[in-house]
């Protein structure tokens, strides 16, 4: 296991996807502060006003939270579905399973690989969150108190979990449609479109007599979990434990699946 | 005692759903230390057999055996090293990290890296990215990670595949290197030439199935003389009484003789005694090639 941990971490430490990939994450939260800041110091430009307050460094992990979904459960997806389908078009998932390693712990080393890069996307967009903020209070004259610690922790640990849950999808599609253009475009018409359509269709069926079958959608706990961190504004059902345990069993349920396919298929 | 056989299988057969038969029912068997030509036409089931041989494609049914091991377990996939339809490495890593990325892979020292890279010549180009390589740089990257875990068994799947004439002689010559001593090379390739000038001992495919197995020297059959003269009547009688009616076959005025052409001196000797007109005199040696399709049932040149 640790040398297939060793060998993907190898290959993927400067793949420009996620080198690339770091940067959007990065822009997605300048982006998404500047945006935000904007519409404070500009009254009117904005449907509802946004208080200059929000900005500051005590609430930067509700501000990193929103940048990180949807656009980094996005990003996610298209990484997954490039680690995982880009072997199949190079042709180097045989050269990877002819070295001697199992295909089951080539598989978990990928995904402890990529979970780890997901990781890094996390601290990337805390990061520049965390500075932005401090930019927003400093030109303000405002005092910087950050948030608590456990505060930070748990945003981390939920940003890390929606973009690990989403990145599971592109990886699962990727080893599914053994290739990365058709799986992340999937992907993301599935995030972008098909989950919204169908949720409201499931919620709109019999009085919403089946909601619990939308209420276990990916994209409907992700919204609930972001919704609930931080004193946002809720408008999910759906318990912020309920969120964590569905997304975590997303992130399980793909890699069995993901890897049992990678284990009973020709690679051909 | 060790075992003389580093690859064996039997009734190997492999049948995509419930039509395509794409190998069917193969007894094969390499020896340590040959080195082993599978030779077939385009799409007669070279790859499809190689990819079962190491575990990338399961059987629909019978055995294989490979350096001890059951195809694709980890403990013989330690003892082999392979390229099979072509090198597949990350485009955007130069070619020394690509090695290492299968060294980590293969728990190979990495210092073994810059040792391959040396005997495929490549040590001076391993810093470029492998996506700007050219076809014959990128097979000899694909041959040195074959070759890192310095293994009992290299397969390689038509490694001249798409290479220019010089290319391809050193890489038949890289072939030849990597096969001298204890190592065991099994070589794919349609090109016989190629086959004929590297292998000990070859194995015929077509349609899947394995029609002929033996040395190269066996398969080409036995040596012979061609003698054409006049009058061919009395030539004909002649070479007869000398090697027996068995021995002896016309054919467009040439008379064929199933012998060794070291009696070519004594053929000229006997027809010129007897005042009979040699005018062509050589040996005859049927080449692979001509072996090869009427194995296959394919006709040169169609």
């Amino acid at each position: 296991m640790i040398a297939t941990i060793k060998s993907e971490w190898r290959k993927n430490r400067f793949r420009p996807a996620f080198l690339i990939g770091s940067g959007l994450t990065a822009a997605i939260t300048l982006l998404f502060y500047s945006v935000s800041w904007y519409q404070a110091t500009h009254p009117g430009s904005a449907e509802s006003a946004v208080s200059i307050l929000t900005l500051y460094p005590s609430n930067f992990v509700s501000n990193a939270m929103g940048a990180g979904f949807p656009l980094g459960a996005a990003l996610a997806i298209v990484l997954g579905a490039l680690l995982a389908g880009s072997d199949y078009s190079w042709g180097t998932l045989k050269t990877v399973l002819t070295q001697g390693p199992g295909r089951l712990t080539t598989w978990t080393g990928r995904v402890i690989v990529f979970m780890a890069w997901m990781a890094i996307l996390a601290l990337v967009m805390f990061a520049v969150g965390a500075g932005y903020s401090v930019t927003i209070a400093a030109t303000q004259n405002h005092a910087i108190v950050w948030p608590a610690a456990t505060v930070i922790v748990k945003g981390l640990g939920t940003i890390w979990l929606l973009l690990a849950a989403f990145g599971s999808v592109g990886l699962a599609l990727g080893v599914l449609i053994k290739q990365s253009a058709a799986a992340l475009g999937v992907g993301l018409v599935y995030l972008l479109a098909v989950e919204i359509i169908a949720v409201r269709f499931i919620d709109g069926l019999n009085n919403g007599a089946y909601k619990w079958i939308g209420d276990l959608f990916i994209g409907q706990n992700a919204t609930a979990l972001t919704q609930n961190f931080a004193g946002r504004t809720v408008t999910s059902s759906i318990s912020a434990e309920q969120a964590v345990l569905v997304l975590a069993a997303y992130i399980v349920g793909l890699f069995i699946v993901a890897g049992g396919l990678q284990r009973v298929r020709d690679v051909t | 005692m060790e075992n003389t056989t580093i690859v064996e299988t039997h009734s190997l057969t492999k049948r995509y759903g419930s039509g395509v038969l794409a190998v069917n029912s193969v007894d094969m068997s390499v020896r340590r230390g040959e080195v082993y030509g599978f030779l077939g036409p385009n799409g007669a089931g070279k790859t499809t057999t190689l990819r079962m041989l190491v575990g990338l494609i399961r059987p629909t049914s019978g055995t294989a055996t490979v350096a001890g091991h059951t195809p694709g377990s980890p403990a013989g996939l330690a003892r082999i090293g392979s390229l099979i339809e072509g090198p597949g490495f990350y485009p955007y890593l130069s070619g020394r990290e690509n090695l290492k990325v299968v060294a980590d892979l293969a728990s190979v020292n990495r210092k073994r890296v810059d040792e391959v890279l040396d005997m495929v010549d490549m040590t001076s180009r391993a810093g470029r990215k492998f996506g700007t390589y050219s076809t014959g740089m990128k097979m000899r990257l694909g041959v040195a990670a074959a070759i890192l875990k310095d293994p009992e068994l290299l397969i390689l799947d038509e490694p001249t595949n798409g290479l220019d004439p010089q290319g391809m002689a050193e890489m038949r010559k890289l072939i030849r290197d990597i096969g001298q001593g204890d190592r065991t090379v099994l070589l794919s390739s349609h090109l016989l030439g190629e086959v004929e000038q590297i292998c000990d001992r070859v194995g015929v495919i077509s349609n899947g199935t394995l029609v002929k197995q033996s040395t190269v020297e066996d398969l080409i059959g036995q040596k012979g003389v061609v003698v054409k003269a006049e009058p061919a009547d009395r030539a004909g009688e002649m070479l007869t009484r000398m090697f027996g009616p068995a021995a002896v076959s016309r054919e467009d005025g040439f008379f064929h003789l199933k012998t060794d052409p070291s009696a070519s001196l004594e053929i000229n000797r006997q027809l010129m005694g007897a005042g009979i007109a040699v005018s062509e005199l050589r040996p005859f040696e049927r080449s692979l090639e001509e072996v090869f399709f009427q194995l296959t049932g394919d006709k040169q040149g169609s």
